[in-house]
């Protein structure tokens, strides 16, 4: 029981540790899909159309006889990949920029950099996504030897709407750490600023990036489903939550509630377990507070 | 020192758009396909190309195209024609942005009175009733999306029972006020529990970190009466709620346009939408500007309002 005390208080708490319990649930269901999912998430089987939830078909069948469960199983893949892969281009983005402006303050390339990114953090996400997909065009682009969907399209896209706030962030602490003695005695040493910027300041700086990482995976999650709500993000069939609901909304009126209640649940589910992993680290790993919390 | 942080504000605020509006701009130039083919088709010849080109200033180089148009936009207020369809998007705009503006200013107006007052009441009676009620609600309404709730009201109230409309927006000049207010309200609701949840928390844990401090002890020592404590905590405290509540404010417009689709209303989500479809991304541009522009007016008004209530924060922002 000790053993298990110790590990909540390493999550941040029973809530931290809640939060860890459901996002480790969804990843093993997201990776696992194939084998947790009971049927075909594709199968489309007109005899069983529109079937209320019963002890086969758990979540009920859409429109076309497809099974909701296997469908809301194998949608958690494109939700944590679209928010997983845009906050991972985020960082990439934003780490060396936050890093270099921090690390050389005092200099031009600071004063431009970080006043730039103040200006383009007048950017709101939501709409930004929406018309750059639209102006896009939802279909595969293909690029040289590769071809990039629609999810890639919006992770990557995503992804850049975040660079400004993580930019910021990265910045914030890397110009306390670079005042610091140890970083001095690192140059005295004759370590060059590379090896100091990425091996000493980085690591000192990573507690608050870490927090807003995961709040931003909240975020991706709901910007990912209203996306694909207005039929510009994952294309259909390939299942999706955003997607699901979209076509649950012409069943409304005529009372399949299944159709629209699950795949809306497992949204809620996965922003309730990111929100609760994030405060549950903020406690543990940034008692400052220096993150910001929830606005999309 | 007011009138100079005033300035800078502004300034910089003036900077941030034309900073935006460039990528903006830049990007939906290089990403689209130019309208000379959507409007003339793929069968049109190079001659015909040149010749739509040259009549809408679309030969002429980037850099020139971008001044013609930010100048007529900040100084005339004009959006100019669609390439595409040709209409005048003032015209466009000017329709579809009162029920928007309407809707958002409304979910606005009830998350940071609704929020501002439970914050307050959920700080000052920890751990009551009231307390817990305010923090229940702030985990429901930042973890259910606004567009799922829609559609699970409209399963709830609207369907099963006779509440209120399914969608639609009724003007007040058509229904009167009661239907009015009737076809707004689920929609505002469903706008406004996020930012009603986040504000209620940030409220809190903002005035809780006030009352804490040394100078509100003092002040409650020397025998001022509690509600001009609290008003002094207050002007402390509010500083990080109206800063996210301006942000917010720009955000309701973007999450505006999924409610609207969700109850049929006929809002800037359908002039958007619809641009998107007919490829008009003249139009797509014009509508993400405007809301760009709303977002930054929003984040300045919201700087303005706390160096006007708290002296300290005028200080520290200049």
């Amino acid at each position: 029981m000790r053993r298990f005390g110790s590990f909540a208080a390493q999550c941040g708490g029973p809530a931290g540790l809640a939060g860890v319990l459901i996002v480790t649930v969804l990843v093993t269901v997201a990776v696992f899909a194939p084998v947790i999912a009971p049927f075909d998430p594709l199968q489309v089987s007109i005899l069983d159309k529109l079937n209320t939830p019963d002890n086969i078909f758990w979540f009920g069948t859409d429109q076309s006889g497809r099974d909701v469960l296997s469908r809301v199983i194998w949608g958690s893949r494109a939700s944590l990949m679209v928010a997983a892969g845009a906050v991972m281009i985020g960082l990439a983005v934003a780490l060396p920029i936050g890093l270099v402006a921090g690390f050389y303050s005092g200099g031009w390339f600071e004063q431009a950099t970080m006043r730039v990114l103040e200006a383009v953090s007048a950017i709101p996400t939501l709409i930004w996504g929406i018309a750059l997909v639209g102006i896009f065009g939802v279909r595969s682009a293909v690029w040289g030897p590769f071809t990039i969907t629609n999810e890639e399209k919006l992770l990557g896209l995503l992804g850049l709407l975040y660079v400004p706030t993580l930019a910021r962030l990265t910045y914030a602490s890397a110009v306390i750490e670079s005042r610091t003695n140890y970083v001095a005695a690192r140059r005295l040493q004759g370590a060059g600023g590379l090896r100091i910027m990425f091996s000493d300041v980085l690591p000192n700086c990573l507690s608050p990036l870490i927090v807003q990482a995961t709040l931003l995976l909240a975020i991706g999650i709901v910007i990912e489903a209203a996306i694909s709500f207005v039929g510009l993000g994952v294309q259909p069939p390939t299942p999706s939550w955003g997607n699901m609901l979209a076509s649950a909304r012409e069943y409304l009126l005529s009372g399949e509630w299944w159709l629209s209640v699950f795949p809306g649940a497992a949204i809620s589910l996965t922003v309730i377990g990111f929100n609760l992993l994030g405060d549950g680290l903020r406690d543990r790993l940034d008692p400052r507070h220096t993150t910001s919390g929830i606005t999309t | 020192m007011m009138f100079g942080m005033v300035l800078r504000r502004v300034a910089f605020s003036a900077f941030s758009l034309v900073v935006v509006s460039l990528l903006l701009f830049v990007l939906t130039r290089s990403i689209a396909d130019s309208p000379a083919r959507i409007v003339l088709g793929d069968q049109a010849s190079e001659q015909q190309i040149a010749q739509f080109d040259r009549d809408h200033g679309l030969n002429r180089p980037i850099a020139v195209q971008y001044v013609t148009w930010i100048s007529r936009l900040m100084l005339h207020a004009d959006l100019g024609r669609s390439f595409t369809t040709g209409l005048d998007m003032n015209r466009q705009i000017r329709n579809t942005l009162p029920v928007t503006m309407e809707i958002v200013g409304i979910a606005f107006l009830v998350a940071s009175i609704v929020s501002i007052g439970l914050g307050v009441l959920s700080a000052l009676w920890r751990d009551s009733p009231i307390d817990y009620l305010a923090r229940l609600l702030a985990v429901f309404g930042v973890s259910v999306p606004g567009f799922w709730l829609a559609l699970v009201l409209i399963l709830a109230l609207t369907v099963e029972r006779d509440w209120f409309p399914p969608g639609g927006f009724v003007p007040l000049s058509q229904g009167g006020l009661m239907e009015h207010l009737r076809s707004i309200a689920l929609p505002v609701f469903c706008l406004s529990i996020f930012y009603l949840a986040v504000l209620t928390r940030m409220t809190r844990s903002s005035l809780l970190e006030v009352l804490d401090q040394d100078y509100m002890r003092t002040a409650r020592a020397a025998g001022l009466h509690a509600g001009r404590v609290l008003l002094y905590a207050m002007r402390n405290a509010l500083v990080p709620v109206i800063t996210i509540a301006g942000v917010s404010f720009g955000h309701m417009f973007g999450w505006a346009l999924i409610i609207e689709q969700i109850f049929n209303i006929d809002g800037m989500s359908r002039a958007l939408l619809t641009a998107i479809q007919q490829r008009d991304y003249s139009m797509v541009q014009a509508v993400v500007m405007m809301f760009t522009l709303v977002f930054v007016i929003a984040n300045l008004v919201a700087d303005l309002l706390n160096s006007w209530i708290n002296p300290r924060f005028a200080m520290a922002a200049s």
